[in-house]
């Protein structure tokens, strides 16, 4: 549901959050990225930095640059002016990432919360049984038989939080509980309806269904690709993953650690969100 | 050049403001936690207020000092020593070539910063020098310093002797009892009205697991409203869970039962309500607060929280050195 107005919270004296609705329902975030492109196009001075997830969009901003009711105002003016999410277009590019599903180091993380914490089934496993698919490798057709909508990139460096765009092949399973007590890096793993790309080795709640040779992130900007942003995916961007297996796996990284893989971006298209509802 | 011999807890160098404009990639702010104290060092030694030093949790390091420089150290007190003299905190100091500044376990407060005219000179990542150890970026090679390494020092022309006003210090330990600002809000609406009244008068006990990532807090139960324990089934199913959001730097994230408020180095998204948030005003307290202090919480206004901020970046200026 879309709230007739956007809600705007306070978070402290640097920060505001906007509610777009209650649920989750991907329009929602289509809004939420909707208002964080008409901001950065308004160019308002004193805005530092947008974090967007589900259906929310978080708002830093520079209380001496940028007065907090004339923050509220502009917001609301924004948001108003977006219009029926129908009408909105997004900037996006489609990134195609290698991915060795059921591969050995996620699997070696799950063995070891079996016998460090307490038994579980395999991840790949038990998230096809609970989405009623006959074995892992139809859970691998449907994981990588979509375009994933990338909702945001948050909570870890070039961590990206996508969403499946065809509903058909959205995937749901509770998390770990307890957590588990490290994930290998670039995991790429399911939880609640959504996957994600760990980028560090930390704990993790989501069920790890492989893992991808193509690093989200890079600090020092060497690879061509990471020139002009330290993360290889932003919020609205497309994921595509593309199967691989072990050998090309280890080809693919060795390529990346020389420097002569070529990622597979397109350049920025425009996603028009009345297309894809329609 | 400085040669760190003991490294002390999780020494690390920061700059201020910090990693600012990268939240949206998953980066958080990090920088000094009291940047109140962060800054007036640097103001100490001429530098500009946000040049790159070292923030020193708990127990402080011991430096060899390659070439003469001019420091400072301010913030908790760990009785600094010069060659095994003590070093007046708050106030500028020549140190000649070999000399050794020592730093022992906080006796008040719980962080020290020490800056040196002409700053760490580290190369900047993503525009800050700031470590942010999980990912290993800035800083000396991403990390807490470790003994043996060393810390390149910044060209500068400063003079010694300054000291900063009584009036223009943060007070630090005096009292293991904090008064800490907040702001209702975010998710303010998904608590019931015995938790917020209960939340500004009971005394909150800081648990030892704290750290630049969060702040644990011992207290009551909290008691909810409807919109958390009857809400969609996307929401989660503890009260306190919410569909994932953004948090931001200084909310007072309830988990479960445990309230965490993130600070400098916290993650930017999960799926816990926040119903305050610590202003920046108040970070040079979490900073200096050690575990079992205790905070008792007063509500401000967005207003009051830029006008409380505004006066302390005031005092963060030569015009508060005598």
């Amino acid at each position: 549901m879309i709230f007739a107005e956007p809600i705007i919270a306070p978070g402290g004296d640097r920060f505001v959050v906007v509610y777009f609705g209650d649920d989750a329902a991907i329009e929602l975030n289509f809004l939420a990225l909707g208002l964080k492109a008409a901001l950065a196009e308004a160019g308002l001075k004193g805005v530092v930095d947008t974090n967007p997830c589900y259906n929310s969009l978080v708002i830093e901003y520079d209380p001496d640059a940028l007065d907090y009711d004339d923050l509220l105002r502009e917001l609301r003016a924004l948001a108003a002016a977006l219009g029926p999410v129908d009408t909105l277009e997004l900037s996006s590019r489609l990134a195609y990432l290698p991915a060795m599903y059921l591969d050995p180091w996620t699997k070696e993380a799950i063995e070891d919360y079996c016998k460090r914490v307490k038994p579980r089934e395999f991840d790949p496993a038990f998230v096809a049984r609970l989405n009623g698919l006959s074995d892992v490798k139809q859970l691998v057709r449907v994981h990588s038989g979509t375009e994933h909508w990338v909702i945001s990139v948050c909570s870890l460096p070039g961590l990206p939080l996508l969403r499946p765009l065809d509903p058909r092949c959205l995937l749901t399973s509770p998390k770990y509980d307890p957590p588990r007590l490290w994930t290998p890096p670039n995991a790429i793993c399911t939880g609640g309806m959504s996957t994600s790309i760990h980028t560090l080795r930390v704990p993790g709640g989501y069920n790890l269904i492989g893992r991808t040779p193509v690093p989200m992130w890079q600090a020092t900007q060497a690879l061509p690709i990471f020139k002009d942003s330290v993360v290889l995916l932003r919020a609205a961007d497309r994921v595509k993953f593309v199967p691989i297996d072990l050998e090309e796996y280890h080809d693919i990284e060795a390529r990346v650690n020389e420097g002569t893989y070529a990622f597979n971006v397109t350049n920025y298209q425009r996603f028009s969100v009345g297309a894809y509802r329609a | 050049m400085i040669s760190v011999i003991k490294p002390g807890l999780e020494t690390s160098v920061q700059d201020w403001p910090g990693r600012i404009g990268y939240w949206e990639q998953g980066f958080p702010p990090s920088g000094p936690f009291d940047s109140w104290s962060f800054r007036l060092a640097n103001v100490l030694v001429g530098n500009q207020p946000g040049e790159a030093g070292l923030e020193c949790q708990f127990m402080g390091p011991t430096l060899r000092f390659e070439r003469a420089a001019i420091i400072a150290v301010t913030g908790a007190e760990m009785n600094p020593t010069l060659d095994g003299a003590p070093l007046e905190l708050w106030a500028s100091h020549v140190v000649k070539a070999g000399q050794i500044l020592a730093l022992g376990p906080a006796r008040k407060g719980a962080r020290s910063y020490i800056a040196v005219a002409g700053g760490i000179d580290v190369p900047p990542v993503l525009g800050s020098r700031s470590t942010f150890h999980m990912a290993g970026i800035g800083g000396i090679e991403g990390h807490a310093i470790k003994a043996g390494q060393t810390l390149p020092v910044g060209e500068s022309k400063s003079v010694p002797g300054r000291r900063v006003k009584p009036a223009a210090r943060p007070t630090i330990g005096e009292s293991r009892v904090w008064q800490i600002e907040a702001v209702r809000g975010p998710n303010d609406d998904w608590v019931d009205e015995a938790a917020h009244q209960r939340f500004v008068s009971v005394d909150w006990k800081l648990q030892a697991r704290s750290n630049r990532t969060g702040y644990r807090l011992d207290g009551p139960e909290w008691t909810f409203t409807p919109r958390a324990t009857n809400k969609r089934p996307e929401h989660g199913e503890h009260p306190s869970n919410v569909l994932d959001h953004g948090y931001p730097v200084g909310t007072v994230n309830l988990c479960g039962q445990t309230p965490i408020i993130l600070v400098v180095d916290a993650p930017s998204t999960g799926g816990f309500i926040n119903p305050y948030t610590v202003p920046s005003a108040a970070f040079w307290k979490l900073a200096q607060a050690k575990p079992n202090d205790i905070f008792k919480f007063n509500l401000v206004t967005v207003d009051q929280a830029h006008e409380l901020r505004r006066a302390i970046d005031r005092l963060c200026t030569p015009a508060s050195l005598e």
